[in-house]
């Protein structure tokens, strides 16, 4: 099957100056022929034997023990895993240590047809430099060996097994899912059960198509033996896929990187569901990453509005967000004569309606509310803000609650100042500050939120109302980022599949597209552009309570209407509402997504 | 579910009685004929007993019947039914310029306690039906609002549809 005659050749790919041995792969089926080559060639090795495994009988020269040392580790994981599955090789020639292990473990690497093959990644590689062309008609399954570029990088004649082309539509060891920072200059193969940071099943993605040679980069991904079964999920797959491409960006291994984003693309065009759009939608921020495809987000506000709308009604997390906050403001507000909202993000204005309908039933009579609202600018100088005001100081007059409006345009919550907003003192009108979502894109800017901070403690509110995504997506550390955002998002599309009421609606796509946009720009935006800068309640608390603002904690009546609201989604057994320490979050099954919570200024004196 | 024919009339047990001793009073006389039709308070006071669909059934029945199903005073009896105290004085204003009491039942309050009827989360449902009737006036709000807006899919409420099996 494979020569162990190598030829030295440069074509094909960036083999940067290695002495890359590529052999050509041969269809004869001769472990024994490996093994007398490997005899032919030991006797020709300059190496000298060890001493103490000649003593025991076994002759492996000394600068071969470390590789054998590894293989005996791989093999000792493949034969826990399996037991039975040597039979073919012929052996001639036992104390020959590293010959054996090498024909053993090649015999793995070449299996007859089997569902549950232990497969040592060990030393596979594809020859895409021989001949790229046939490859790219192999679907999916090149192989690439990172492995071997490293010991080819090394003095050490290459003990490297070509793979034949018809293994690769087996599902086969590929690439490994989590390249490790590898100290290459020791050529120490670490060899791992587990397979990385994901505490995934022990399953590797099958390695990017040796489209264009793009896999025979020099990477510093690692081998690791998996242990692979030819049903395996695809899904799983495609995590890890995602994952290495992740890494593989984050490392700057473009060409790695943009044949795993390939990869994805093909491996999600076989799923179906929540995993597929998550996947699909991840992929192109990695690939918008990786051309820097910054996107400037030329899409304007107002069909970002629309998204927003879309993804209200399908879902319920906008209304938990609405339903909880405004509970706190109207609790808050229950003895006040004159109260007055400051709307951080007014959009459409949906949160509202029903603020005002419950301050109408109030016991004891509605209040004269006042309502601020701050938006971002329109295109062609429409006055969105304006029209929603309208709509809202109709409702508010249909059912008798005095209403007045204000809006307040601007791109950057830090540029307002609060003495834009015609605050009136404490006793005369209680004020209250309202952001869903509106807070970690100041993340964005440093300074800005401290700015915004001090400007909502010069506002002097009764209650603040905030509400944001449960998720660090603001690390320092890409690969962090990308993992939890992977995880988040998914939960997330998981609750959009699960909930959807009818086959899907336009309703239910726009909601993904508004989803995808938060994606896209985690994953391929940087800088200031990158404004998606979810944070944990436990960060944001800390924020806050730094900032000087203390916890107010949300009753019982939230809790209920919130747990109630979710009965009445379909699927709503899969939402959860949790109370964390006087505050509220939403999720899907076990993860929770998003958290309202409730903020008043740290009062000296007892009230 | 009350069957009512329009002739003859199911005459409730104390009318039937009533009719019943006038008989004996006077069975050489002829007997009156009941119709519910002229008994307006009692009819309404049977109508208070009916669930939505079978209210908009008996609005079906006469134009006499039609104009009295549609008193929205009856739908608010069914809407806070099973409240156990009365609503404030403050809510009938804002559900009536909001649309209506019947608009609320249909779109709301029902879709409401039946999709909650199935889930497990609801127990002891006389309880709830204070706040279910307070989230019912909210989203009816939010609805309202919606529309106003000028956007005619206007679909806040679409999660309260019924599932369709395809």
């Amino acid at each position: 099957m494979n020569k162990r005659n190598h030829q030295d050749t440069s074509g094909g790919g960036d083999y940067g100056g290695l002495q890359g041995n590529v052999g050509k792969s041969d269809s004869s089926s001769m472990s024994s022929g490996k093994a007398k080559m490997w005899e032919e060639e030991q006797d020709a090795g300059t190496g000298v034997d060890d001493e103490l495994l000649a003593v025991l009988g076994y002759k492996v020269k000394s600068s071969e023990m470390e590789d054998v040392a590894d293989k005996l580790e791989q093999l000792g994981m493949v034969m826990d895993a399996a037991p039975n599955l040597f039979c073919d090789t012929v052996h001639y020639n036992p104390s020959d240590l590293y010959g054996w292990v090498q024909s053993m473990l090649s015999e793995l690497n070449n299996p007859p047809n089997t569902i549950l093959d232990p497969m040592l990644q060990g030393q596979q590689i594809d020859d895409p430099l021989l001949a790229p062309a046939e490859f790219s008609s192999v679907p999916t399954l090149g192989f690439l060996n990172s492995q071997q570029q490293r010991q080819i990088d090394t003095t050490q004649s290459s003990r490297i097994y070509n793979d034949d082309s018809e293994y690769d539509l087996r599902a086969i060891p590929g690439s490994a899912a989590y390249p490790q920072t590898q100290d290459r200059e020791s050529n120490r193969k670490r060899l791992k059960t587990s397979s990385g940071s994901n505490s995934a099943p022990p399953l590797l993605p099958s390695s990017p198509q040796a489209a264009g040679g793009a896999a025979a980069g020099t990477v510093s991904d690692s081998s690791r033996p998996i242990v692979l079964a030819d049903s395996q999920e695809t899904g799983v797959r495609l995590v890890h896929t995602l994952m290495a491409c992740a890494e593989a960006v984050q490392q700057e291994n473009l060409k790695i990187a943009d044949a795993l984003v390939k990869q994805v693309h093909l491996l999600a065009a076989s799923l179906a569901g929540a995993m597929k759009k998550v996947a699909t939608y991840f992929a192109k921020a990695l690939a918008r990453r990786i051309y820097r495809i910054y996107p400037q987000d030329c899409l304007d506000a107002s069909y970002s509005d629309i998204l927003q709308m879309h993804f209200y009604e399908t879902c319920p997390y906008l209304k938990f967000a609405h339903f909880t906050a405004n509970q706190a403001i109207l609790e808050a507000f229950a003895t006040a004569s004159r109260v007055h909202v400051i709307d951080f993000g007014l959009k459409q204005g949906m949160q509202w309606p029903a603020l005002i309908q419950a301050l109408a039933l109030r016991p004891g009579g509605p209040p004269a509310f006042r309502l601020t609202g701050i938006g971002p600018p329109q295109p062609d100088n429409k006055d969105a803000l304006q029209q929603v005001g309208w709509k809202l100081a109709e409702l508010a007059e249909t059912i008798g609650v005095e209403f007045q409006f204000r809006g307040f345009v601007t791109n950057s919550l830090a540029d307002i100042d609060p003495s834009m907003l015609d605050i009136r003192p404490p006793e005369e009108e209680a004020v209250a500050v309202n952001s869903v979502f509106e807070l970690h894109p100041l993340l964005a800017r440093p300074g800005a939120i401290e700015k915004v901070l001090l400007s909502i403690k010069a506002m002097k509110p009764k209650i603040v109302a905030v509400v944001e995504q449960e998720a660090n997506h603001n690390g320092p550390v890409f690969m962090d980022r990308f993992t939890e955002a992977l995880h988040y998002y998914s939960s997330l599309f998981d609750s959009l599949e699960g909930s959807t009421l009818v086959p899907p609606t336009q309703d239910l796509i726009m909601s993904e597209a508004y989803l995808g946009r938060q994606i896209c720009n985690v994953v391929a935006s940087e800088g200031a552009d990158r404004v998606e800068r979810h944070e944990t309640l436990t960060q944001w608390r800390t924020r806050m309570g730094s900032a000087g603002f203390e916890p107010v904690h949300l009753g019982s009546n939230a809790f209920r209407q919130a747990s109630m609201l979710l009965a009445l989604f379909a699927g709503g057994d899969g939402y959860r509402v949790d109370e964390n320490d006087g505050c509220l979050m939403l999720g899907w099954h076990t993860r929770p997504l998003i958290a309202t919570s409730a903020w008043q200024l740290i009062t000296t004196d007892s009230s | 579910m009350l069957t009512v024919g329009h002739r003859p009339l199911p005459s409730p047990p104390h009318e039937a009685m009533q009719q019943k001793k006038a008989e004996h009073k006077t069975d050489h006389q002829k007997k009156p004929k009941f119709f519910i039709n002229d008994h307006v308070d009692i009819l309404i006071e049977i109508l208070k007993h009916l669930d939505g669909p079978s209210l908009c059934v008996a609005s079906c029945v006469c134009r006499l019947w039609c104009t009295i199903a549609r008193n929205d005073s009856l739908w608010e009896h069914l809407c806070f039914r099973h409240v156990s105290s009365p609503p404030q004085s403050s809510v009938r204003p804002v559900v009536v310029a909001l649309g209506g009491y019947k608009r609320l039942y249909m779109v709301c309050v029902r879709p409401v306690l039946s999709r909650l009827g199935h889930s497990d989360r609801v127990r002891r449902r006389t309880v709830w039906t204070r706040d279910v009737v307070q989230l019912s006036l909210s989203l009816f709000c939010v609805d309202y609002y919606e529309r106003r807006l000028g956007d005619a899919t206007a679909s806040s409420l679409m999660f309260l549809c019924k599932p369709v099996n395809v």
